[in-house]
């Protein structure tokens, strides 16, 4: 009995604070998270629209899929995704866009890719999240790594760490100084890709242009 | 009545100078390298982080003056951690959900002012000894003191690495047809060592000179 009196004297203000300042957080979350969540949605509808206005189409709205896609991820999980049809003004599918999570060099790394309406090519891909190495790994960002998926085929994609980094084909070209984190965006986006293109033409999606 | 209102208010004038130059918390306590470093490669960052730690060091040392009587000497610290630490998560996701872009560029930093020592500083030293108003105006001083040396930091590099401050071009590039060439050192760590180094040796030079 003592020992509880003694531990209640010497805590109390800690309980208590942890308490309250546990509540004020609450408060503040449950305030704050939807404008968070809205703010996110809103960079990747607007890397997506860019994507698809680099490749000349253009997206209205995303439509989510009602379907659930479920892949294995690159460490053996399984993990639904959540992909989107982008609908032009006329209500037709011009591209669909998901976003791909895998581990990269120094940190996860978050991508958003977009493929063309028969899922065949990729239109291109933008990182939504990453912690590669400035001025080394961080290139994934940049435009002339990325420029290469930008019509590529999605079957076969495969990382050589030289050639011509202009040439449009299967074969991406790492960027030298950063072969872990080149390697780690074309196996993301590669291990996705298949999975979610399979299960999509498993339900008969592709070329349906009707909002399922 | 009169000289004693007088000498509290100087009082709190003293402590408010103090925080911006005798005492300032990087030149001359050598407190929160980690941002002083880490954040000062352009001031629109640096701000930022100046702003998030004036917010969370005022809140904090008004919760810590307040209850100041209350304190248990053995679990003194872990109150001041549990205290900060609420107002930086507050901090980040106010950062989060209204400047969403500049949240990214400070990264882990802004989760990282929770073991900024300047903070817990403050609480010890000041919030955790002195009464209410006092707590407050050493906060601010502070956090200003701490604001504005991180902004003179971020501003030669910014100037130095891209030839603009506060994203204003100032000096015309070589490649826009005028002279300067940027140093790109100056937006990497060796850029911020090499500054805040020779910042400290010339206001060791200019207080040697006071003394």
């Amino acid at each position: 009995m003592l020992k509880i009196k003694h531990f209640i004297e010497q805590s109390w203000l800690l309980i208590t604070a942890s308490f309250f300042f546990g509540l004020l957080i609450a408060v503040t979350s449950a305030a704050l998270s939807p404008k968070i969540e809205q703010n996110k949605i809103n960079k990747r509808n607007r890397l997506v629209s860019t994507l698809l206005l680099e490749a000349e189409l253009q997206a209205k709205n995303f439509v989510p899929l009602d379907s659930e896609i479920e892949i294995e991820t690159l460490q053996g999980r399984k993990e639904t995704v959540e992909v989107f049809r982008a609908m032009s003004d006329a209500g037709e599918c011009v591209g669909w866009s998901f976003n791909a999570i895998g581990p990269g060099f120094a940190d996860k790394i978050e991508l958003v890719v977009v493929v063309d309406k028969n899922f065949e090519k990729l239109i291109g891909f933008d990182v939504l999240a990453s912690a590669e190495t400035p001025g080394f790994g961080n290139q994934i960002k940049f435009d002339y790594f990325r420029d290469q998926f930008k019509g590529a085929p999605i079957e076969g994609l495969k990382l050589a760490t030289s050639g011509d980094n202009t040439k449009i084909d299967s074969e991406i070209i790492a960027i030298s100084g950063a072969t872990i984190s080149s390697e780690a965006v074309v196996d993301i986006i590669s291990n996705a890709i298949t999975q979610i293109k399979e299960q999509i033409q498993q339900k008969g999606l592709i070329g349906n242009d009707r909002q399922n | 009545m009169t000289g004693k209102t007088e000498t509290k208010t100087t009082a709190y004038i003293r402590t408010l100078i103090a925080g911006l130059w005798r005492e300032n918390p990087v030149f001359r306590l050598l407190l929160g390298m980690c941002p002083t470093l880490a954040v000062t490669a352009a001031v629109k960052p640096a701000f930022t982080m100046g702003c998030c730690v004036i917010f969370v060091l005022v809140c904090s040392n008004i919760i810590v003056s307040l209850m100041r009587n209350l304190l248990k000497p053995h679990l003194r610290i872990l109150m001041f951690t549990l205290t900060i630490a609420t107002f930086v998560t507050i901090a980040d996701l106010f950062l989060k959900a209204f400047v969403p872009a500049m949240s990214e560029t400070l990264g882990p930093y802004v989760p990282l002012i929770i073991v900024n020592c300047i903070i817990i500083c403050r609480a010890e030293a000041c919030a955790s000894k002195n009464g209410l108003i006092i707590s407050i105006i050493d906060a601010v001083g502070m956090g200003v003191g701490f604001t504005v040396t991180l902004c003179i930091l971020a501003s030669i590099r910014e100037l130095l690495a891209t030839g603009a401050i506060f994203e204003i071009q100032i000096l015309t590039l070589l490649k826009d047809g005028g002279w300067f060439v940027p140093w790109a050192a100056m937006s990497m760590p060796v850029g911020a060592f090499i500054t805040l180094g020779l910042m400290l040796g010339l206001v060791n030079k200019i207080t040697n000179k006071e003394a």
